[in-house]
């Protein structure tokens, strides 16, 4: 949608100025489509310390389209698919709440700030939502481990 | 090498399917097997799996091999095995020390991608083979329903809906985790996997619902989260992302899944039910001014004496079924005649029942059906006398508008700057909207815009241009190869031979064509060339059911002919007044008319662009929303950019632009993407229906033309409806309904057009309604000012109707309401 330069100018502020704890890159230096994004799990959450690597895609009708966001390291959260795709959907992610006016680093520190306060009633994974919910101890151990296994 | 062998088997290869494979022929899917061996010998094939391009095997042989043998695999399509290149559709070659310690022994799961051999034919699409050192094992069939098999959920072949959907993305994240629901039988072997050490299992024993979605995005496109789907079926995603599933053994998709007991008998005894409902359905359309037309008796076996010398007349498999009471419904209303009159019938005429006992007149001079007696309507009389007006009554046969008879002396008919048909009088030098040869009861009482209809109806068939040509255009078809059979017969007629009485054949069928076989013609073959399984047409994001063409039907290097030919359907259907099955997106039949979308139109293509787009036109952009005049286009995996003028990937949008930039992109995202495509579908349909005729016509009532008017059942349409804010028993709502009860099938569907966007139903009627998320029933809104017209939100089929105090004011409104949306508001 005439979008090149937007994206471009995006990626260059992120760069220049990235948010806390988010590195951007390119995944492919030819392809300002798809984005290597390195975030640091938050203080005083069970991912502190991991390093969650996500992969950041925007659709060719972007910005009128939202970016779709995975996490290409394995997280246990109750708003990211506990499968291959790590896929999040909610929010300003999703397609019916996407304005052409937010930026992908308002993205970005969304899904950071997620990391810190999962929004367990708009849960992808309804059981880890309802760990995180009722068994905090737990899950705060769960997905400390997998940090530590998948994201160290 | 072979000596190096072991004496025994000590490899299982089960071939699983393959994925995606390479179609080379438009029409005709390949029939593959796989051909297994181990450096050219100890040959093994699979059975034939037919007409598919993703094979299931799931076939285990047992082979001889040691880390150095080279494990091939081939695959070919057994209809051409024959020919030179033996139906190849590609080949993986193994090491098999690459992939499996044969002293620690293992299991193997291996997707790899279909490689050319040295003939460099098109090859594409992967083979799934698992590899197992542990003999002894049962077969593996039944595992497999869960065992994570390939990362992509969507195919790679080359068929289009999924080819859209984006390919990138699903290949991130480590690409083999255990997903299996875990019992405790297995837990030793998860343990090795540090992913499954976390979730406890579920207490109660289902299926942990996180891991029922992880599992499905690791599947096979031949299973899913409820297991293997059942022989044939295949699991795809659209454009849109939304899950369909293709069955290759009918050719057909539907949007349920095949249940877990799916019996092939059963399935196929549905299907063949819908599809009998579909046809009554689309038997009983019909369009205002038809006298004769699609709701017109058909012939019954055994009870006609045909003209000496024609065939016999049409078997009732061919010609559908005899007229129910649903079709006489329909017709009654639509001529109003059943009474009848007196007196000897016209030479060639003879009267009929049906097996109900109605009766109904045969006019073997045009082998035509009709109710209406021919003896009772005054212009009926008039059109047997037409008949003898200077002996050309071949070019007027089945023209019943012709039976309205001319003008009367010194009148002419004309149309308006805005296509309405009005009548100049030169004997008085006035105009009048009337048509002078109808009786004037017939418009009374009736509202404008339906005498617009009806009356633009009269004027375009009354053009020499829609004049059936003397002769007979024969068009022989297989029942089950009927898209293949008609292309080829349509096509090589030329557009005039196609302009003389139609009759339709099926091959090994006997039959006449008085109608019957025609109307069955049309509605096979609309279900047919318009089945997203061929790629050129699919749908839109809106509904599920209404109809766009594909972005992407390149991948058929025949597309444009086809689309030309489909465009000669089309044509042949207004043509010679039968129905197509099927419906377009509104944006559709205005590219049709040559009109200009709006960003209006891609609310029934794309709800979210459209909201987006809208968005940007109503908000301060600059700085905010940064574009160029340009788009991004993906095709085939690669991106693209293109200008929407010249220079525009350096032009900014601005606020004062921005109109013009979202007009462009409307413009491109609708029409010009499937410029080619839609070109070569006028060019066939201009060939039969001129552009200037067919411009009288605004985009509703081309629907209406394309696709008949179904006759509307009103208390399926109320049982199915939600409201909100207001009850059932309102007083407003009882109106509601009485009025809708009281307005005929025309007015029901226009008002259902203004809803849902389309005057289509779903073929198990109103609780099947689809919005543009999903499944949505016709909901009724509380909201608006009783001074208002009532609204619509087509993506979502609300009508927001305000809380009207009478039921005249009701109705007065949603009069207006339903007019407006047909452009006649400024009249």
């Amino acid at each position: 949608m005439g979008s090149q330069k937007r994206i471009a100018k995006e990626l260059a502020e992120l760069v220049e100025s990235p948010p806390a704890g988010i590195t951007v890159n390119l995944a492919d230096e030819a392809n300002l489509y798809e984005w290597k994004v390195l975030m640091d799990g938050p203080e005083g959450s069970p991912y502190h310390k991991g390093k969650f690597q996500i992969k950041l895609v925007l659709p060719t009708e972007y910005p009128f389209k939202p970016p779709t966001v995975s996490f290409a390291t394995k997280i246990y959260h109750p708003n990211v698919t506990n499968d291959d795709k790590g896929s999040m959907c909610l929010g300003m992610l999703r397609p019916d709440e996407w304005k052409p006016s937010s930026k992908i680093g308002a993205v970005l520190e969304f899904a950071r700030q997620l990391l810190s306060e999962p929004m367990p009633d708009d849960a992808i994974e309804g059981r880890i939502a309802e760990q995180y919910k009722n068994d905090r101890k737990h899950f705060d151990e769960v997905a400390r481990d997998w940090t530590r296994k998948h994201a160290s | 090498m072979a000596s190096n062998l072991p004496a025994q088997p000590n490899l299982r290869v089960t071939i699983i399917a393959a994925d995606g494979l390479y179609k080379r022929d438009l029409l005709r899917f390949p029939d593959p097997f796989a051909v297994a061996t181990v450096g050219g010998e100890q040959t093994h094939t699979t059975s034939v799996i037919k007409k598919t391009l993703n094979p299931y095997w799931n076939e285990p042989f047992d082979l001889k091999v040691n880390e150095d043998s080279i494990l091939a695999i081939q695959i070919f399509d057994q209809k051409k095995f024959k020919k030179k290149d033996q139906g190849f559709l590609g080949v993986i070659n193994v090491r098999i020390g690459d992939v499996i310690d044969l002293q620690m022994g293992g299991d193997e799961m291996l997707t790899r991608d279909l490689k050319k051999s040295n003939d460099n034919l098109v090859v594409h699409g992967k083979l799934i083979i698992n590899l197992s050192t542990n003999l002894d094992a049962p077969h593996p069939n039944q595992q497999n329903g869960l065992r994570p098999q390939q990362a992509q959920s969507s195919t790679s072949s080359g068929l289009v809906p999924q080819i859209a959907a984006p390919s990138s993305q699903s290949q991130a994240g480590p690409s083999h985790l255990d997903n299996s629901p875990a019992p405790a039988a297995s837990s030793s072997s998860l343990n090795n996997r540090a992913s499954t050490s976390g979730p406890p299992p579920p207490a109660n024993g289902a299926a942990p619902p996180g891991v029922g979605a992880a599992s499905r995005a690791n599947l096979s496109s031949f299973e899913d989260s409820q297991g293997r789907l059942p022989a044939g079926w295949e699991r795809r995603e659209d454009n849109l992302g939304r899950t369909y599933y293709v069955d290759h053994n009918t050719r057909t998709t539907t949007w349920s899944r095949p249940s877990a007991n799916y019996n092939e008998q059963s399935s196929r005894n549905e299907r063949a039910a819908n599809m009998q409902l579909e046809r009554r359905a689309h038997q009983s359309r019909m369009l205002p001014e038809d006298r004769t037309g699609a709701s017109s008796p058909n012939l019954p076996e055994g009870q006609s004496t045909p003209p000496p010398g024609a065939p016999p007349p049409a078997a009732p498999a061919a010609g559908g079924t005899a007229p129910g009471s649903h079709a006489n419904a329909v017709s009654m209303m639509a001529t109003g005649a059943t009474t009848a009159g007196t007196g000897e019938l016209p030479p060639g005429w003879e009267q009929r029942s049906t097996p109900e006992g109605r009766a109904y007149f045969v006019d073997h001079n045009t082998r035509t059906t009709t109710w209406v007696d021919p003896r009772r309507q005054q212009y009926i009389r008039m059109y047997g006398q037409n008949q003898n007006q200077g002996g050309n009554n071949t070019t007027i046969q089945q023209q019943p508008v012709s039976q309205l008879g001319p003008l009367p002396s010194g009148w002419e008919m004309r149309l308006t700057n805005t296509a309405r048909v009005y009548f100049v009088d030169h004997n008085t030098k006035t105009t009048t909207w009337d048509d002078p040869r109808l009786p004037s009861s017939l418009d009374q009482g009736v509202p404008q815009y339906k005498r617009d209809f009806r009356r633009k109806l009269i004027y375009f068939r009354s053009q020499p241009a829609l004049r059936i040509m003397s002769g007979q255009c024969h068009v022989k078809v297989r029942r089950n190869n009927i898209f293949e059979d008609s292309y080829a017969e349509i096509m090589r007629q030329s557009a005039s031979d196609l302009k003389k009485r139609l009759m339709i054949k099926f091959d090994g069928e006997d039959g006449l064509d008085y109608g019957g076989l025609s109307r069955e013609f049309f509605f096979l073959l609309s279900h047919e060339m318009f089945n997203p399984f061929y790629c050129l047409f699919e749908y839109s994001a809106h509904d599920n059911y209404t109809l766009q063409i594909n972005p992407h039907s390149g991948v058929n290097p025949e597309h444009l002919n086809y689309f030309k030919f489909i465009g000669r359907v089309v044509g042949l259907a207004i043509f010679h007044r039968r129905f197509l099955d099927s419906f377009f997106i509104g944006a559709f039949y205005k590219m049709m008319l040559r009109k200009k979308v709006t960003l209006q139109d891609m609310e029934g293509v794309d709800e979210d662009l459209h909201r987006n787009l809208a968005w940007t036109l109503d908000n301060d952009i600059e700085g905010i929303v940064e574009l160029t005049f340009s788009v991004d286009d993906e095709k085939f995996g690669e991106r693209r950019t293109i200008d929407l003028i010249p220079g525009g990937e350096e032009i900014n949008v601005t606020n004062e632009n921005k109109p013009q930039y979202i007009e462009l992109v409307t413009e491109w995202k609708i029409v010009k993407r499937v410029e080619e495509q839609f070109n070569a579908f006028m060019s066939g349909f201009n060939e039969l229906i001129p552009a200037d005729l067919v411009n009288v016509f605004d985009e509703r009532e081309l629907e209406l033309l394309i696709g008949g008017i179904a006759d509307i059942d009103v208390d399926d349409w109320k049982k199915h409806t939600d409201y909100r804010g207001y009850q059932e028993q309102d007083e407003v709502i009882q109106n509601f309904w009485k009025i809708v009860r009281t307005w005929d099938a025309e007015q029901k569907s226009r008002l259902l057009q203004f809803t849902t966007g389309t005057s289509r139903i779903p073929v198990n009627g109103f609780k099947d309604l689809q919005g543009s998320d999903g499944p949505r029933r016709f909901t009724i809104e509380k909201s608006g000012d009783p001074a208002a017209l009532p609204k619509s939100h087509t993506c979502f089929n609300r009508l927001d109707l305000p809380p009207y105090k009478t039921h005249d004011a009701l109705e007065h409104k949603m009069s207006i309401a339903v007019e407006e949306t047909l452009g006649f508001g400024q009249e």
